[in-house]
């Protein structure tokens, strides 16, 4: 049995731990054998390997943040515990982990302890959808695409829950402003997806990157790529645009009131969501785990090679963000919404123009664009 | 959203301090503000009254704890008016040397964290680092880094330590470059021009009426600087200019601090090459023993009032960091001072909020208040 | 012109100041005016207008136990010059008119003045607490108003 997909281990792991119950509990065998259980458990098994190495990469991107800011501002970054500080966030959770989580007397219970939770859990479900190489998941979605972006989107009313059940004015202002920016940051978005799906014909992001095996879209697309990596800057909330906690006027904008493991919720959330922006820039723009022609075939053939390829790629896009957080200070919110409605709207739809021109005459000698080699 | 208050402080990331700005908002926008100080109110004119006049010096370094140098001058200064000494020449050029060395390093605490307020992170830590020089040097010859306790009425406590203005120039030279990347990281970058320009105006002429003094002062075209105006210590023998701005903003505050940086490392390197070369004294002879510790067994009032201690008031004007500061001491014969009154410039700034806050957007409020440069510290006294 | 008694006398009474009591050399680049509390709301329009005084840089006050002093930091512009103004006020309710309706910087001085000294400022428009909590009875700047005693404090350490 080749072990090719993720769901095949996952599939593997489940059966053998059966196999294994049923000789040591053989009365158990006759139930044990029932193809439903097996299909169930592959399930849980998938979703915890998945849990496990998105959370992972998840700190491992807080940490290459962290190392990386340190460099910006001359210093170190974290580095006393593990090896080069690898170790520091896991600390740090387990710190949040152990803090006592309040509720401010007047705040809403139901909303102050289901808005992180849910904000957690619909940011993690991203990794469901995004396939990470060929061998990630088996099958694909026919619309996957449009599925990780309605789950970004979900993020605002999350957000907004907790930030009026606080009862707090700075979260509440917080709260709205995250409302208002991450809704006028999703139509742009969306358009420059439009113009991907007009060159790549698809709504699956298994085909659209399938589909840049031959040149990556990030040449004829550039516009689209620039519009798409700024707005997901704001959807994550990130500086320059991280105005909903802004914390010189807002103190922590909409999770201020927010402790402990609450806090930890939406300090993660965060990152799972910068994760997964970054990993859709690469996937929809970067050729997701493809490399160019001229990099050996004996290479990208190698096991997890797609995804190490894809991880790089992520990283590397995050890094992009990472600087920029360093070297930018925060717009404010009126300029954020002008430029979201005034100048990304009008970038978004010049770039579907471009995409159907682009498909019409099948090829404009710009950069990143080679002919197509009978693909 | 119809219109409510908001209590920016006591602890918020905008005061830098402790104090209360209470901000009606309508939406996004500045309708009213109220400013709520006294929570750090020491009493440091009261408890003058009861201390020696050397003793209380430690309390200026408290004043403004970004600026302890300067009060600390201000403070001697108006003592020895209102005593009749006068200090040697050397301890003058060496209380100038501080104030400006205390002028750079409270302008780069300022302008870290002013670039915080705006979200800028990188400058805030390169600010730190750059002053952490500056606090070594103080280090050197006060032993202090924060609260020097330094000067003394009469001169300063003790003269720099060898091959001292070796080191300090070492730290202007790495100094100077520092500045221009500083203003490359934020006149450079557009999102930073559009944040300030425009933002907290306050023109001349309402400067003046209002008692605003120091950089936003002077980023409104005036020239006012009581270096210049009103020389004291050995300001009258070296060379630099006033900085001024015009367009009375967040900006052309920035622009006039970043100048009175450039204009700082020229004064100090005047001052440095004059205390290489001119050796001397540099505390008065013949002090009063009692100007730091009781001269006499205390308790017999009438003991005291027979001595012959001098009588008389002294008005000192400094240009601190922030604006002008104003010490005025009154002297009615006696080991303390019968009442000290500062002005502090913030003060007087920060009374004038609602005029150049009320009508922008509650966003804008760290950057305008971030460039009036709020030391809480001298507010409350 | 002469920066001295004589010379700041003479102006003084050229540009018509009301209430002028004395003038005393002081301290170089200031001298000390000393005018009647009755007339400030006279003299100061004048000094600001006539004399060029358009800056106040503070307002503050001293208790001498048998009366009050009030004083007022002026700067001129043109001069180069402070000026120190001083009112002696009576010991049982210290009151003098606002200076803030000529110079509206001193709103906030005279609201310290009057909550740490204790001299009232007539038709002043927000005299509320300032650095003090509302409600607070006590101007800890009079006299009356003691830290500790100081004799008592030096006579234990010298025992000890």
């Amino acid at each position: 049995m080749a072990l090719t997909t993720l769901w095949d281990v996952a599939y593997f792991l489940a059966s053998g731990l059966l196999y294994v119950v049923s000789r040591i509990i053989p009365p158990l065998s006759g139930v044990l054998s029932n193809g439903d259980l097996v299909w169930g458990l592959s399930a849980l098994v998938f979703g915890a390997i998945l849990l496990a190495a998105s959370m992972i990469n998840t700190i491992m991107l807080i940490w290459f943040e962290r190392k990386m800011l340190g460099r910006f501002m001359d210093r170190r970054g974290a580095m006393h515990v593990g090896y080069a500080g690898l170790l520091q966030n896991f600390a740090d959770g387990l710190k949040l982990f152990r803090k006592n989580t309040f509720k401010p007397r007047d705040a809403d219970g139901l909303g102050f302890y289901a808005g992180p939770t849910a904000y957690m859990v619909t940011s993690l479900l991203m990794f469901g959808v995004l396939p990470v190489s060929t061998g990630w998941s088996d099958g694909s979605l026919p619309l996957s695409m449009l599925l990780a972006l309605v789950i970004f989107s979900f993020a605002p009313l999350f957000i907004f829950i907790s930030a009026w059940s606080s009862n707090n004015k700075y979260s509440l202002i917080g709260g709205m402003r995250s409302a208002a920016q991450m809704i006028a940051y999703e139509v742009p978005i969306l358009l420059a997806v439009v113009a991907v799906v007009v060159i790549s014909g698809s709504f699956d992001l298994n085909t659209i990157v399938s589909e840049q095996r031959n040149y990556w879209y990030w040449g004829p697309l550039f516009l689209a790529m620039i519009v798409f990596a700024t707005g997901m800057l704001a959807e994550m909330e990130r500086i320059p645009f991280d105005l909903p906690e802004a914390e010189a006027e807002l103190v922590e904008g909409w999770n201020t009131e927010y402790g402990g493991m609450l806090f930890a919720y939406f300090m993660l959330a965060d990152y799972v969501r910068a994760l997964a922006g970054s990993i859709l820039v690469v996937l929809l723009f970067l050729g997701g785990w493809t490399l160019p022609a001229y990099f050996p075939a004996a290479l990208t053939s190698l096991p997890l090679a797609g995804i190490v390829v894809l991880m790089v790629k992520t990283y590397l896009v995050f890094g992009v963000f990472v600087w920029i957080r360093a070297a930018l200070p925060r717009v404010r919110t009126d300029q954020l919404l002008r430029i979201g409605w005034m100048r990304m709207i009008p970038l978004s739809l010049a770039s579907i123009v471009f995409a159907v021109f682009f498909v019409l005459v099948k090829c404009i000698p710009v950069l990143g664009c080679v002919p197509s080699m009978g693909g | 959203m119809s219109e409510m208050w908001v209590n920016m402080g006591p602890q918020h990331p905008m005061t830098h301090g402790l104090w209360n700005l209470r901000v009606r908002i309508d939406g996004e926008m500045i309708v009213e503000v109220d400013p709520e100080m006294g929570y750090l109110h020491r009493g440091i004119e009261k408890i003058s009254e009861d201390r020696h006049y050397n003793e209380v010096i430690t309390l200026m370094d408290r004043t403004c704890y970004v600026a302890g140098m300067a009060w600390e001058h201000l403070y001697v200064m108006g003592a020895e008016k209102a005593l009749g000494i006068v200090p040697p020449e050397r301890a003058e050029w060496i209380r100038m040397l501080s104030e400006e060395f205390q002028r750079l390093a409270s302008h780069i605490m300022w302008y870290a964290a002013f670039v915080q307020d705006l979200g800028l992170m990188s400058p805030f830590l390169y600010g730190m680092r750059d002053r952490d020089l500056i606090l070594d040097l103080f280090q050197s010859y006060t032993g202090g880094r924060l609260t020097y306790e330094y000067m003394r009425v009469g001169g300063v406590r003790n003269d720099l330590p060898e091959g001292f203005p070796a080191q300090a120039r070492q730290v202007l030279d790495w100094l100077e470059p520092r500045l221009v990347e500083y203003d490359r990281l934020c006149m450079g970058s557009e999102i930073f021009r559009r944040r300030c320009d425009g933002l907290g105006v306050l023109k001349a002429n309402d400067c003046v009426r209002l008692g605003v003094t120091g950089p936003m002062l002077r980023s409104a075209g005036s020239k006012r600087d009581i270096r210049k105006d009103r020389p004291y210590s050995r300001y009258s023998q070296v060379e630099f200019d006033v900085a001024t701005a015009d367009s009375s903003d967040v900006t052309g505050r920035y622009l006039v601090r970043m100048e009175e940086m450039r204009q700082s490392i020229r004064i100090l390197r005047q001052a440095l090459d004059w205390l290489e070369h001119h050796p001397g004294p540099v505390l008065a002879d013949r002090l009063p023993r009692w100007l730091g510790a009781p001269y006499a067994p205390m308790g017999r009032e009438g003991y005291l009032l027979k001595r012959n201690y001098p009588k008389g008031v002294g008005l000192s004007a400094i240009e601190e960091p922030h604006g002008e500061a104003c010490a005025y001491v009154v002297n009615e014969g006696g080991e303390h001072p019968y009442r000290v009154k500062f002005r502090s410039p913030v003060f007087a700034n920060l009374s004038a909020c609602s005029h150049y806050l009320v009508g922008y957007h509650i966003a804008d409020i760290p950057p305008i208040m971030g460039s009036v440069d709020v030391c809480v510290g001298e507010v409350d006294r | 012109m002469e920066w001295n008694a004589e010379g700041v006398r003479a102006q003084l009474a050229a540009a018509g100041a009301p209430g002028i009591l004395s003038v005393d050399p002081f301290d170089g680049a200031a001298a000390r005016v000393r005018f009647s509390p009755e007339s400030a709301s006279a003299l100061f329009p004048v000094l600001r207008d006539a004399l060029g005084f358009t800056h106040l840089s503070t307002v503050g006050g001293i208790d001498w136990v048998e009366r009050y002093e009030v004083f007022y930091l002026l700067w001129s512009d043109a001069a180069k010059r402070y000026l120190l103004l001083s009112a002696d006020l009576d010991a049982k309710t210290p009151h003098i008119e606002t200076a803030s309706t000529v110079w509206p910087s001193a709103n906030w001085h005279e609201r310290e003045a009057w909550e740490l000294v204790g001299i009232g400022f007539d038709h002043h428009p927000d005299l509320r607490h300032l650095l003090m909590p509302d409600g607070y009875s006590f101007h800890p700047l009079q006299r009356s108003f003691k830290l500790h005693e100081p004799e008592d404090l030096e006579v234990k350490v010298r025992h000890v």
